[in-house]
Parts: structure tokens; sequence; C-alpha cells
């Protein structure tokens, strides 16, 4: 076989079989690009990214400031405030500092917490100008960072 | 020439009070920065003309004290930090430290999660191989399959995220299991993914392996002997290029690797081409463990009982798996609190590094940036 | 004066020869102008093409796909800062890139568009092309010892040392296009326009002539080409991942595009010099064989179409742009786009224009294949070491292209061959 190879070799076939196979990717409906702000990709159900304090029906919070979270997080970024309600004997949540510039997104807390209360939703475009404005209070993390919105 | 011998000792060691025109040497420097060092490496060559005499490497641009960081946190929350060394292959260092310190609970993982275990972690060697052939195939200056290896890296990303969260710092095991169980339509998503890859691993044989600049640019460059690299204590790819058949999913094997059948390609001649076809033979082999695993995960318990508070009796133990970049090994030390009282990483990526000094020496400029390519090493392993 | 204007009008020879200085100052500019707006649409169709070839999509943003993003990249290059290095000679680096433009552009003084579309014709115009393409080297050399630094000089010398290297398996090759044009007539010429006029009269393509002798000199000058101007996978010396940094390195801002602008026409020039010698230069397909009025009816149809279905992709493409405000103005220029490229097609397709004009499409389709081809190559292989680089140069191809030659000596006097032998 080894005219086949010199052939091979003369003609440059393994070039071109290399050749082919970038031309054939040319194809329109193979292009993967998502263009980003205008397609945005579709984000998974257990996807960790902001943090959320969930809500019930009644719209009250789920949190019971037991403090597993803060406990749970290996940055010690959350900080549980809490008051002692004198009727129901309960704690009820005051504050809640979660410091998002150091969050690493691990989940920790989101497994610790007894009551489902302390969700890492879907939202991923959190960038700000400041460092300031990553340390989270507790009605952003109610009703989610309200993003400015532009015109284009 | 100050007292500052780390930050002067390579080059006037190597050139003191030299300049280049005086000899035949000449110092070059491919700094931290630089398209091809994959990540913060500092390579410095001693070159004669185009000939490298010398090379020597000054690593720790990346160093953050992960190691450190582990003395002052709990046994569950250090497992997050374990997936920030080889950041190409997080899963797989998750499931080394989670052995660890299962073998030193005592722990038995269950079967479901053991097989969840392997399926996740092979998706995650193949990614990782991914990543390596688009950057090494970049540096000897083919730009297109880069983009083929990440797109077929995506659907790999999207299983990721899917199963845990995350696509890069997935933080997927448990100490004791898994903490997710399957989601709906996880194995029709991995089998779909077997069926796609292994195409797709062929049509980068046609674009690459026959190419005749391809074969001239890795044959018979950065070859290693099988004495050496047993001597310098190299394991993963770049052993089994050189022909020792030491595989640790084969001879040691971990968390139900001896219940599938899969072969360990090995090469022969121990140069970059050898290197190449093993890593690309080695995805073939995944996708074979990802369908046994795939088709044969059976029902069960996902995570063992494990206490809240982790506090492993006082002991230490080395327990090491064979991570896409080589023998990644964890050495734990607990006196018996419930943070670590040492943990040591052994990563195969500067014991891999070790080798390119014998590697390049002697070789042309234009394949130092080859050989580096061909240990794939990370940085984040590299330096921790 | 205005009668010298006119009278050319009638002529049957390209303004050179003609001796008209109105027409040729006339023809310059058409061509500089051609050639910019070629080497402009370059950058978008390489940057298009190697996307679509790696599964991505181009530029997106600037213009309705990307039309705009060249000229927006040229305008980022002239606002930026002029660097000089301090210990450079600052003649020599201000004059480099100048040589390198002049010498890319004036190769195209002889380039024949059609048979009288050209600025002149020499009766020694392929000597003249690849005599002006090797001053291209100076430049180069003048690039790297200017910037006062190691690595560019011996970059430089490099990219030297490879092109004056790979010119010689060029011009071998070259030889044996020219001799073929003696073999109807015996006499052979070193003109471009001459070399077409020969493909004419002997019915057929060089490339196709005496197979495979004239197909394997094309592939030698294919791929001779490639290295001459340092494009893939001949590019060490420019290439972004290895250690010598290239003699571009202390060029910024607007000298950079002028090194990128005669790469670029340097590309065009080479790949018109190929058009010429083997592909029939401006010739439509068959000429000979679907001769005729009505094909060449047909044939001169053909430009104008190709320009009314581009019109019609850009509309289609407008179609299938999202209607979102923000995407309003790319939307509305991509169907103005479209408008133009329509309008110019039916002009195009008017009997005045359409027979003057299919010279020059021909012309412009074929370097356009080579222009392409470029691209590919680029997006495909690996990059050659230096030393293989030089020894493919010297070990391969030119033993190749004397090969070429002497077959093309031996096919030329075969009858006086024959005639020996069978004395």
């Amino acid at each position: 076989m080894k005219i086949i190879e010199m052939v091979r070799r003369f003609l440059l076939i393994d070039l071109l079989e290399g050749m082919w196979v970038t031309f054939r990717h040319q194809n329109p409906s193979d292009l993967v690009t998502e263009q980003y702000p205008m397609n945005r990709p579709e984000i998974s159900d257990r996807f960790r990214g902001q943090p959320r304090l969930v809500k019930d029906e009644n719209g009250k919070l789920l949190c019971t400031a037991c403090g597993a979270c803060a406990l749970a997080c290996p940055e010690k970024l959350i900080k549980v405030g809490s008051l002692r309600d004198p009727e129901t004997k309960k704690k009820v949540l005051t504050d809640f500092d979660f410091d998002l510039g150091r969050c690493m997104f691990c989940g920790l807390c989101e497994e610790a917490c007894p009551s489902n209360a302390l969700n890492l939703s879907s939202g991923y475009e959190l960038a700000l100008y400041t460092r300031e404005g990553l340390e989270l209070g507790k009605d952003q993390l109610e009703n989610g960072i309200q993003g400015k919105v532009y015109d284009k | 020439m100050s007292d500052n011998r780390f930050y002067d000792s390579p080059i006037e060691e190597v050139a003191p009070g030299n300049t280049f025109l005086d000899s035949n040497e000449l110092v070059l420097n491919m700094g931290p920065q630089h398209p091809s060092t994959h990540g913060v490496l500092r390579v410095i060559l001693k070159l004669d003309g185009e000939k490298v005499n010398g090379i020597e490497c000054v690593i720790g641009y990346l160093h953050r004290g992960i190691e450190k960081v582990a003395e002052h946190r709990t046994w569950a929350q250090f497992g997050p930090f374990v997936d920030r060394l080889d950041y190409t292959a997080a899963v797989s260092n998750s499931l080394g430290y989670c052995l660890a310190v299962e073998k030193l609970l005592g722990v038995e993982v269950p079967k479901r999660a053991q097989y969840l275990r392997v399926i996740l972690t092979e998706l995650c060697r193949l990614a990782s191989h991914q990543v390596w052939l688009g950057t090494h195939v970049l540096d000897i200056g083919a730009v297109t399959p880069l983009f083929y290896a990440f797109r077929d890296r995506e659907d790999i990303l999207n299983v990721f995220e899917k199963y845990c969260g995350a696509r890069l710092t997935t933080h997927a095991f448990r100490i004791g299991g898994c903490r997710w169980d399957a989601y709906a339509g996880f194995a029709e998503q991995v089998l779909h993914i077997c069926d796609d890859l292994g195409p797709k691993i062929d049509e980068y044989r046609d674009l690459i392996t026959g190419n005749r600049i391809w074969l001239q640019r890795t044959k018979n460059v950065g070859v290693i002997s099988a004495e050496d690299c047993i001597a310098y204590g190299i394991t993963g790819p770049v052993l089994r290029g050189s022909g020792v058949e030491w595989d640790l999913r084969k001879k040691q094997p971990y968390s139900s690797y001896e219940d599938f059948d899969f072969d360990i390609p090995i090469g022969t001649a121990g140069d970059t081409f050898d290197r190449y076809v093993v890593r690309v033979e080695e995805m073939h082999q995944s996708i074979r463990i990802i369908r046994q695993a795939t088709e044969g995960l059976m029902e069960g318990p996902i995570i063992a009982k494990v206490p809240k508070v982790i506090k492993p009796p006082v002991g230490e133990v080395y327990v090491s798996i064979e991570a896409p970049k080589g023998e990644l090994g964890f050495f734990l030390v607990s006196n018996g609190s419930a943070m670590p009282y040492r943990v040591r990483v052994r990563p195969p990526s500067f014991i891999n590094l070790q080798a390119l000094e014998k590697m390049a020496k002697g070789s042309l400029v234009a394949d130092v940036v080859a050989i580096i390519g061909t240990l794939d090493i990370v940085l984040g392993e590299v330096d921790r | 004066m205005i009668q010298s204007i006119l009278q050319y009008l009638h002529s049957d020879v390209t303004p050179g020869v003609a001796g008209n200085l109105f027409w040729v100052v006339v023809y310059v500019l058409l061509v500089f102008a051609g050639i910019s707006v070629g080497v402009i649409f370059m950058n978008w169709f390489e940057r298009k093409i190697m996307a679509h070839m790696q599964v991505r999509m181009g530029p997106m943003r600037v213009g309705p796909h990307g039309l705009l993003q060249p000229i927006a990249d040229a305008l980022k290059l002239i606002i930026k800062e002029d660097l000089m290095p301090a210990n450079a000679d600052k003649i020599v680096f201000w004059f480099a890139p100048v040589c390198v433009v002049m010498t890319a552009f004036c190769g195209f003084i002889v380039v024949p568009f059609g048979p009288t579309h050209a600025i002149t014709d020499m009766n020694i115009g392929v000597l003249f092309m690849l005599g002006v393409s090797s001053l291209g080297v100076l430049g180069v050399i003048m690039a790297g010892w200017a910037s006062n630094s190691h690595y560019p000089l011996m970059g430089s010398l490099r990219s030297g040392a490879q092109m004056v290297s790979y010119e010689i398996a060029m011009s071998m090759t070259v030889v044996s296009a020219v001799m073929m044009t003696s073999m109807a007539t015996g006499t052979g010429t070193l003109s471009m326009i001459g070399i077409v006029q020969a493909q004419l009269q002997q019915h057929t393509w060089f490339a196709f002539s005496f197979f495979p002798v004239g197909l394997t000199a094309l592939g030698v000058f294919s791929i001779a080409m490639v290295a001459e101007t340092n494009r893939a996978p001949f590019d060490l010396p420019e290439a972004e991942s290895e250690l010598v940094a290239g003699f571009l390195t202390e060029y910024s801002g607007f000298r950079w595009s002028l090194f990128f602008l005669a790469e670029y026409a340097g590309m065009i020039a080479v790949s018109s010099i190929a058009t010429t010698l083997w592909l029939g230069g401006w010739l439509r397909p068959f000429p000979n064989l679907l001769g005729g009025k009505n094909w060449d009816t047909a044939f001169s149809l053909v430009p104008g179409i190709t320009f009314v279905a581009l019109a019609a992709l850009c509309l289609f493409y407008f179609t299938r742009m999202p209607s979102i405000r923000a995407m309003r103005a790319d939307a509305r220029g991509l169907a103005a786009f479209g408008g133009v490229l329509g309008v110019i097609g039916i002009v195009m397709l008017l009997p005045g224009v359409r027979v003057r004009v299919q010279d020059i499409y021909w012309f412009t389709l074929k370097v356009g294949f080579f222009m392409y081809l470029y691209i590919w190559y680029r997006t495909t292989f690996p990059r050659y070491r230096f030393d293989q680089l030089m020894k493919i140069g010297w070990k391969v191809l030119l033993p190749i292209s004397i090969g070429v030659v002497i077959m093309t000596a031996l096919i030329g006097v075969r009858q006086e061959l024959l005639a020996l032998v069978w004395r």
C-alpha cells in the first residue's frame, strides 16, 4: 500500500479532508451563538444565582430567623437580625444582610435552611458599578434587585 | 543584585551581569501574561539561538492559600473550595475530597450515589479533555477545534447546570453521597450526549490527527521515557503516553469503577502525539463508562447517614483518584474537631510540571508552547 | 484636451499604452479605490467566514450583520495614539509601512481586469509584479530594524527569509506559465494581457493544459503565495502565541493599519497573478466551447443576476431580523444595503453597461475564490515551525517547480523531440 500512501501524500488528501470538515460546519443551522441580550439562555431550576427570601402564598416571609444559613456559610457573609415577638414568642426577622460581593454561590445556605426560606434563584445579571451596592439588605432579597431598564 | 533571592534568583543565576550580546545564550522570559501558558505560569528560557538549553518555571501567581483556608472551615464548608483547584474539572476534585472524608469517617456510600458520581465524574473528564484539546491545538495554530470542543462542552455543562445549578464550580457532591438525585430527563440527556459526542470526537480526528502539519509539529516533540516518568512521580495521560499501564480506576478502583468495562489507552513513544492520542481515546472510553453507568443506574438512597456536624475521629488518611490531569490525592489530618487540622492536596499538574525541563531541553522555542500544552496543566492546581 | 480625452474612448488599448494621461489618472484612482474597497470587504468577509466555519456568528452588532465593522475598526485605528519607541530610528520607523504599502499597491499597475481595463500593459508585466512584491521584503526588514528591539528584529528577519525562499518557487512556476504562452504561436509573452489572450487562443486555461503540468504549477504557486504573504499555515512570524512577537510589535494605530492594508493588498496582488496566469484572467467560462452571440449574452447577464441575488439575500435577512426597537436602525440599514445592491444589479443588466463590466466581474470572482481559499486555510491548518517551513520551501516546492519547468519545456519542444526520436 505504499503507492496509495505516496499518492495521498502528494495530492494532500489529509489536508483536503480537514478542509472539508471546516467547510461543512458553515451550515447556518449549526451556528450556536446566542445573541445576548436578545436571546437569553435557558436557566435550570436548580440554578444557584441571586439569593431571594421566599414568601408564602399570603405574602409573609417563610424565614424564621434561626440563623442556620449564617452558620453554614463558608464565608460568614450572612447576618441575621431578629426580634422576639412578645405575643407568639417566635423570632421575627428584622435584618438580613447578605454580602453578595463575597458570595461564591455554593448553595450551603440554601441547603441549611430548615424552612426553605432562602433560595438561590435564577437571576444572574447582578453586575454593578460600585462594591457597596453588592451588600444586599432584606428588601432586596425579598423583592429582588431592581435592574435599571435601558432603552437599547 | 539585591538580597531578595526570590525575585532575582532565576535570571541572576542564569546570566549574572551579562547582556545578551556577550554570549550566544539568550535569556527569554515567557512572562505570566502570555496567550499560551494556560494561566499565570512564568517560564524562563535559556536559549542558544533557537534551541532551548534550559527552562525554569516560576509559579505562585495564582496562590490563594486554599490549604490554609481549610484549617478555618468545617469539613462540609471546605467542599466548595475544592472545586477551585482544577477549575476545568471541578466535579472530579469534589469526588476526591468527599471520598477522603468518607474514608476518614468510615462511611459507606450507597450504590446509587456511587453510580451517579461516576456518571458526573466521567462527564467532567470529557469536559476537561475538551478544554485541553481546544487550547492545545490553538497553541499550535489551528484555531477551529477550540470552538468545536467548547461547543460540545456546552452540552455537558448544561447537564451540570441542571443537576447542581452551576456550570463550572459545581460543588456537586456532599460528604456521604450526593445531595440531589438525577433530575427528570437526566438519563435521556446523558445518553444523548454519549451518542452525539462519539462522532464529534472522530471529527477532530479528521481535522487534526491525520493532518501532516499536526504530525510534524507533535511527533518526537517533548519525549519523556517511562523510567523518567516514574522517577518524577508523573501520573495521568503523560505517564500512559510513555507506555506505563497505570490508571487508578483499574489498579485501585474506587466508587464502583470495578463494575464497569473499559480500556486504558497506552502510548508507546512518549511524545506529544502519543499523549494526544491517549487523551482522545480516553474520551471514547469515558463515553463507554457513562453509558454503562446510566443504563445500570439502580434505585436506592443517594446519601448515607452522616451527622449534621462532621467530626471525624483523630487520624489521617490519603485517598487519591484518577483526575483528568493525573493522580489527584487528598491527605487529611483530623484532630477530632469540626475543622480539619491539615488538608494537603497532591496536585497532578504541579508534579507533572517537573517534566517540562526534561522534555523541552534541546528542542526549539516553538516546541515549548506545544509541550506546555501537552502536559495539560491548570494553574489553579499548581498554585492552589 | 477634451479631444484627447474623448479620443481614448474609441481605442482598444490600455490608457498607459495609448499614452493618455487623463485616463491613466482616472484608472489609477479607480484601481486604488477598488483595491481599498476590496481590502475592507476582505476584513469583513474573513471575520464572517472564519466565524461561520467555527460554528459561531461573526460581528453582528456593528451595523447589520457586522457590515460596518471594518469601518469601525479603521476609525479606531486612526484615532489611536501614535507611539514610537524612544530609541527607534525615526526615519526608518516612519518609512517602513510606507514602503510596504507602496510596493503592494504599485503592483496593480499591470493587473488586467479586462482586455483594455488595466492602467497599462507593460510587455514585462509579470516580471514587474514579481519584482515589486519582492521590494516588500525590504519594508518588512526595515520595520523590524527600526523597532530597536531584539525580538521584532528576529521576527522580521525570519519573515524576510521566508518571503524570499518562497519567491523562488513562485518565480519558477511563473516561468512555466510564461513558457506555455508560446505553445501555439512559437513566441511567448510576459505581458499580463498577452498571457490571457494566449489562453484564449489556445482554448484552455493554463491550469488545465497538459494535465497535470498546469495543475501542479498552479498548486505550487498557491502554496508559495500563501507563504509569501505570511498567512496561515505559514504565519509563524506574526503568530500571537509565539515568543518572538514579530516585526509588528512596536507598530500601533494607523501604522499598523498600513501594514494590514499592505498584507491584504499583497494577497489580492498574488491572487491576481495566479488568476491571470492559470485561471484565464477575465475570460468567462468556456469562451470558445460555448461561443457565439447567444452564449455571450447569456454569460454577460451573470454579473447583474449575481447582484440581484445578493440583494434578495439581504432582503431575506431583513425579514428575519427581530422587530424590536433597538434593532430598527440595523434593519433599515440592511434593507437600504439590499436596495443599493439591487440597483447596482439592475444597472449591470443594461446592455451598454454589462458588456464593459463582465470582464471585471469574472476576474474579481476568480480572485475572490483565492481569497476564500486563504481564509479556509487559516481556519483549518495548524502552524508550521520555522525550520519545517524553510524545509518545505527549499526541499519540496523548489524541486517540484523546477520539475514543472522542465516538463513544460519538454512539452514545448515535443514536435522536435519526436522528430528526433522517430528519425
